[in-house]
């Protein structure tokens, strides 16, 4: 199996404190790993470094083995690296059509087209399409976004990063704030996605993360304490006294 | 029509005034204001309207900036003073007779001087970008004040020449001529309209109004935001220096005065009176703005009083300025 993405010795400290501490990785094609740990364990800071958010204190990021360590957001995303972010970031007064639109736009290229409408790109309406289709949120095209209701909003932002043709997809808590029912179809469709992309899970709910992840790493104070499928880290002490803390 | 453009046309917003409509009514206006120095002869009323084009089509520059890329800029009146002194420049001490030639060094110069002040704006967003835009203005302004061998300072740039106005092969008459230079504004405002009406709503207008709605967003959908939020920047100041280089013809005079900050807020006034986002909304706020300005100067000298109390009402009560309009009668008209 191919290795897409990998880092090696990646820190990442905010004055004196390290949020990420020496951490290597590597994410494969086609697979879904999960990175779990405690509240504050570096979780999402890890994958701001890794996607351009945050530049990293020394290591290095390693896509399909080229150095891409702090390479601009935008620059990423055309290699392939998309993500979403654990507060929704989407653009709130534009359509969910106009939402997935641009992001197609941006990926497939004509966003210097200035004197054709925005509507006339066809092959981007098409791709647009098909990723509203896909994640069932075709009935909802013309819906200004801000008018979605929050589990909506979140898949319209994992449709957004789709919409970038990513190799690989960094999710970080899609199913925060969703209620049973939404997180139960959002994790299917994650699973899903595994098809043509490799997929990085940030997540909270233990029942998506066990059932869901191919492989789980642990991180706890910004460092790799666990890895392997879910249910070696469901047996392992390291992990246990991480989440319970010492008895 | 296919399936996908009939879900296309679902997807538009729908409930906006079908398009034949809206070239028809535009059409309407534009015969109206191209008669209007024919039926009402008064060269003061000529002037006033030529007036209202000029300060709407700096207007509508600034809205491309506010109400597209989501920047503030306090003082893009300093860039149709650039683009005003360097056409008035270029016809008092190159050509005195070369009017298209000198909107275009007009634009050009403007465009050389955005260019690095762009480069550094870009870098910031939010109130940053808007103090920036105030220290860059108010330096271009201390320039032009204290440049007194090129700029006549205080007195201002007088003595501009009033070069012959061709128009499709005709000549119009001299600058001088108010009609003459009315017609020349009016289609410099129209052609500058649809061109940017045009633009903004291309692929490239949407990247603009993507950085407008989340930035990090757009860097994270693969935007360039700051090379994009340059491009905007520079068209901006581009369509500002045209409307610089009408002034210039139009009044035949520049003074520092017009590049002050508090002309500037004046400008930020008519676009927020005639609601963002539009185009078309910056130019009836100009409108509506010079037309108070000369109203109750004529009453008071203190008419700036009575502009801002007509701001603060339309701020609290028309929060969309008069665009927002259209919104108030549909909603009315269903209740």
């Amino acid at each position: 199996m191919t290795t897409i993405l990998r880092t090696k010795g990646l820190h990442k400290h905010f004055g004196g404190v390290l949020a990420v501490n020496d951490v290597d990785a590597e994410f494969k094609a086609n697979r879904l790993r999960s990175i779990i740990g405690p509240n504050g364990a570096g979780k999402t800071t890890f994958v701001n470094v890794i996607t351009g958010k945050l530049p990293a204190s020394s290591g290095t990021v390693l896509f399909e083995d080229r150095d891409i360590t702090n390479r601009p957001p935008h620059r990423l995303v055309r290699l392939g690296i998309c993500r979403t972010f654990q507060i929704t970031s989407i653009f709130m007064g534009l359509t969910v059509y106009e939402n997935v639109r641009i992001a197609a736009q941006s990926e497939m290229g004509g966003s210097f087209r200035i004197f054709s409408a925005k509507q006339s790109l066809k092959s981007v309406n098409k791709k647009t399409w098909e990723i509203l289709d896909r994640l069932g949120l075709t009935d909802k095209a013309g819906v200004p976004s801000n008018n979605l209701a929050h589990g909506d909003q979140r898949l319209l932002e994992v449709a957004m990063a789709l919409a970038g043709d990513p190799k690989i997809l960094f999710l970080d808590e899609p199913t925060a704030g969703m209620s049973p029912a939404e997180t139960e179809h959002i994790a299917r469709l994650i699973k899903g996605l595994t098809d043509t992309v490799a997929v990085v899970l940030i997540e909270h709910d233990m029942d998506v993360v066990m059932s869901i992840s191919d492989e789980i790493t642990v991180l706890n104070q910004g460092s790799i304490i666990a890895e392997g499928p879910p249910r070696e880290i469901q047996e392992n002490e390291l992990v246990k006294e991480a989440y319970l803390g010492h008895a | 029509m296919s399936k996908m453009d009939d879900r296309m046309s679902q997807a538009g917003s729908g409930k906006k005034t079908p398009y034949r409509l809206r070239i028809v009514a535009l059409l309407i206006l534009v015969a109206c204001l191209a008669l209007f120095p024919f039926v009402v002869t008064n060269r003061f009323y000529i002037s006033l309207v030529n007036e209202m084009l000029i300060y709407g089509l700096l207007a509508m520059s600034l809205d491309v900036l506010l109400g597209y890329t989501g920047l503030l800029s306090f003082m893009h009146n300093a860039y149709l003073g650039i683009g005003a002194y360097v056409v008035g420049l270029f016809l008092i001490h190159i050509s005195p007779s070369s009017l298209w030639l000198a909107i275009l060094a007009g634009v050009a110069a403007t465009s050389i001087i955005a260019l690095p002040v762009g480069w550094v704006q870009v870098r910031t967003g939010g109130l940053a970008f808007a103090l920036l835009t105030l220290a860059f203005g108010m330096m271009f302004y201390t320039i032009v004040w204290k440049w007194y061998d090129l700029t006549g300072g205080d007195d201002g740039l007088m003595g501009v020449p009033h070069p012959d106005i061709h128009l499709g092969g005709i000549v119009l008459g001299h600058s001088g001529s108010p009609t003459a230079m009315y017609l020349l504004t009016l289609s410099m405002v129209l052609i500058c309209f649809l061109v940017t009406w045009r633009i903004m709503h291309s692929p490239f207008g949407a990247v603009l109004e993507a950085i407008r709605e989340n930035e990090e967003r757009a860097s994270f959908v693969g935007i360039n935001v700051r090379r994009y939020k340059l491009y905007g920047w520079m068209y901006a100041c581009m369509l500002a220096s045209v409307s610089g280089g009408l002034f210039i013809l139009y009044r035949g005079y520049i003074g520092p005065t017009t590049m002050s900050a508090f002309a500037g807020a004046g400008v930020l006034m008519m676009v927020l009176v005639g609601g963002m986002g539009s185009l078309w909304g910056p130019i009836i706020g100009a409108g509506i703005f010079i037309f108070i300005q000369d109203y109750i100067s004529t009453m008071t000298e203190h008419w700036e009083l009575f502009v801002g109390m007509v701001v603060i009402l339309l701020v609290l009560f028309m929060p969309r300025g008069f665009v927002g309009l259209g919104d108030y009668v549909t909603r009315f008209r269903k209740e």
